[in-house]
């Protein structure tokens, strides 16, 4: 791709037998905001060091700005970072945190304190620069952070789970922060977070992996909206899923045969009768309806099996079909008891098939 | 001062007696010895059954340092010292690396092994140490003494620089290099602060130990390196008591000063550390 800031070509890491990074390639465009999303373990902070030079791919290129890394050390790669334990140099104040990296190049002094007020500026932290890291709470240690990492205007900043030692609160608020301090700076971006709702919320595009490979690369919508494998939609959000075998295609829906009900579903592209498909519905599509209400398309009987309140939503398990479970949430004003008979209608439009692999 | 007065208001009370009598016991216990020394080094004219001299004096200390020849046997001691230390905390900085970073086979034999020297009793240990330094010329030389001395120096710098380099977080180092700094620069403004501590605690174990050394300095000394618990120890044999407890005073007073710099200057805490969370 020409405009691609950051590359991986075909990246393989092995440690012994395990393959942390399988043949990875994506590229990332300047300007960019992308997140490596995974559980742990799937290979993307093994991306992520591969990137930095702090771990050597055993096969594969990396590029940056067009430009082959592969074997350039870190120091001369002119990246940025922000770590999640922070890093910082604890026995430097915060105005020497963000200073190092521009010591470190020489730059006349002048420079570098106009760039450091910048920076901290840019994080709000101007009236802390004397301050040790020690001295800052979790979230102020993070913006120094971020400063340090973009201090000397790094051709891309690496963000490695960078809210995952702060509080629910604050991640929520640091989130937007670093949202808005990346656009504002048109920086490319990547981060790597095992958290899908900061992946959702920040990223241009999301690629999931899984098991050392790139399991699908997409908008957040494209992603929470048609999942491309059940690993991905089990992943993002919450999913219900029911096995199933096309029994009728009639142009754009088809319908098909699960648990013993017939549920009329979107056609999938080439669909045949006979073909196995898993049905994927997200829990707040399903619509939660009174026993005796009318009767419609894709409308079934189910049993209440347990119920959870959860404040905004209540949270329903039904058994629906020859018993199998079907989990969906609603709004808590109307609510159902344990083991009261109720109907659903499953969404027809908005259902989407993962094919099964 | 505050304890006695405390231990009277106690006693006034009748609050906390036994506690405050072990307390004051153990004070006097561990005091005595040494407020004999001191008062034996000051005291004229003190026989039989006084408790207190009668005449204090200074002529002690002139006499130790004039016949007992204390400043070149300090000079000699600090010397000896200042080897030791170096060579203790430079094979401290390796193999504290090595054992505090570095995934070793065999680690705890391995260590196991490097604090044997202080596992063996002294006195044979320094025996083989000595036949050795026979051979090899070593004996009456300040490198020699000070390379005896190293043997027990040393586990005790490797293992403080074991653990404050195992304490060296991997992702500030990490951090340095994604910022600029090659293997140097990340040595110099990152690795050596952060292991101050560590080096300087080092320092001060592997000074004491050279310093109070005895059994190892008595084995390989000679006339040019008389060191002062050597000295001291010949003048015990010489029969002078007085002058005896004015070397043993003069000694105490540098590892009092080494005390006084641990609890004033030396706070690893103001170092260490510095991150929330993980």
């Amino acid at each position: 791709m020409a405009d691609a800031m950051i590359e991986f070509r075909d990246v393989t890491k092995r440690y012994g037998a395990l393959v942390a990074n399988d043949r990875l390639s994506l590229s990332i465009r300047r300007g960019e905001l992308m997140t490596l999303l995974g559980p742990s373990g799937c290979g993307k902070t093994t991306a992520l060091r591969c990137l930095t030079g702090y771990v050597q791919p055993d096969e594969g290129r990396i590029f940056l700005d067009g430009k082959d890394v592969t074997d350039v050390p870190t120091h001369q790669r002119e990246l940025g970072m922000v770590f999640q334990n922070f890093a910082l140099f604890p026995h430097m104040t915060v105005r020497d945190n963000v200073t190092f990296p521009l010591m470190i190049r020489n730059l006349p002094k002048p420079e570098r304190e106009r760039l450091v007020l910048d920076a901290l500026r840019l994080v709000r932290l101007e009236g802390y620069a004397g301050h040790y890291p020690r001295q800052l709470s979790g979230g102020q240690q993070q913006r120094v952070g971020l400063a340090r990492a973009l201090v000397y205007h790094p051709k891309v900043l690496l963000l490695d789970e960078p809210l995952s030692n702060l509080d629910a609160k604050l991640r929520e608020e640091m989130r937007f922060e670093i949202k808005e301090v990346v656009t504002r700076l048109g920086i490319t971006a990547m981060y790597v977070t095992h958290d899908q709702g900061e992946a959702l919320a920040l990223s241009d595009r999301v690629a999931i992996m899984n098991r050392g490979r790139l399991q699908q690369l997409g908008t957040p919508e494209e992603i929470y909206e048609s999942p491309n494998s059940r690993f991905v939609a089990e992943f993002i959000g919450l999913s219900n899923f029911l096995d199933g075998s096309v029994d009728t295609v009639r142009g754009e829906t088809m319908t098909v045969a699960t648990s013993g009900l017939a549920i009329e579903t979107r056609a999938l592209p080439g669909a045949a009768a006979g073909q196995k498909v898993l049905l994927f519905f997200r829990p707040n599509e399903i619509e939660l309806l009174p026993a005796d209400g009318e009767s419609g398309s894709n409308t079934f009987p189910a049993k209440v099996e347990k119920t959870t309140y959860l404040g905004d939503t209540m949270d329903y398990r039904l058994v629906i079909g020859d018993g199998a479970d079907l989990r969906l949430q609603t709004d808590a004003r109307h609510r159902y008891a344990v083991g009261e008979a109720v109907r659903v209608r499953l969404p027809r439009v908005r259902s989407w098939v993962v094919e099964e692999r | 001062m505050m304890l006695l007065r405390a231990y009277l208001r106690g006693l006034r009370e009748g609050r906390f007696i036994l506690g405050y009598t072990l307390l004051l016991s153990l004070t006097l216990f561990i005091l005595a010895p040494f407020m004999m020394i001191v008062l034996r080094s000051v005291g004229k004219g003190w026989f039989g059954r006084l408790w207190l001299p009668p005449q204090l004096t200074l002529d002690w200390y002139r006499w130790a340092v004039e016949v007992g020849n204390i400043p070149e046997v300090m000079k000699n001691t600090l010397i000896i010292g200042a080897i030791a230390v170096i060579l203790s905390t430079v094979i401290g900085i390796f193999a504290g690396w090595a054992f505090g970073r570095r995934r070793l086979p065999g680690k705890e034999v391995l260590m196991a092994v490097i604090l044997l020297p202080r596992m063996i009793p002294p006195i044979t240990y320094a025996l083989g140490v000595a036949k050795i330094f026979y051979t090899l010329e070593l004996v009456d030389t300040h490198l020699g003494v000070a390379l005896a001395h190293v043997s027990v120096c040393a586990p005790y710098a490797i293992l403080v620089l074991s653990a404050t380099f195992e304490g060296l977080d991997e992702r500030v180092l990490e951090a340095a290099g994604v910022c600029g700094a090659n293997v140097l620069k990340r040595f110099v403004y990152v690795v050596l602060p952060l292991i101050m501590p560590g080096i300087l605690a080092s320092m001060l174990f592997s000074f004491t130990h050279s310093y109070n050394e005895f059994t190892l300095t008595l084995l390989t000394y000679g006339p040019h390196t008389v060191t002062l618990p050597v000295r001291t120890y010949l003048a015990v044999g010489d029969g002078y008591w007085e002058i005896t407890s004015a070397m043993a005073v003069i000694m105490v007073v540098p590892s009092l000063l080494i005390l006084a710099i641990i609890q004033r200057r030396a706070k690893p805490e103001k170092l260490v550390g510095g991150f929330k969370g993980v």
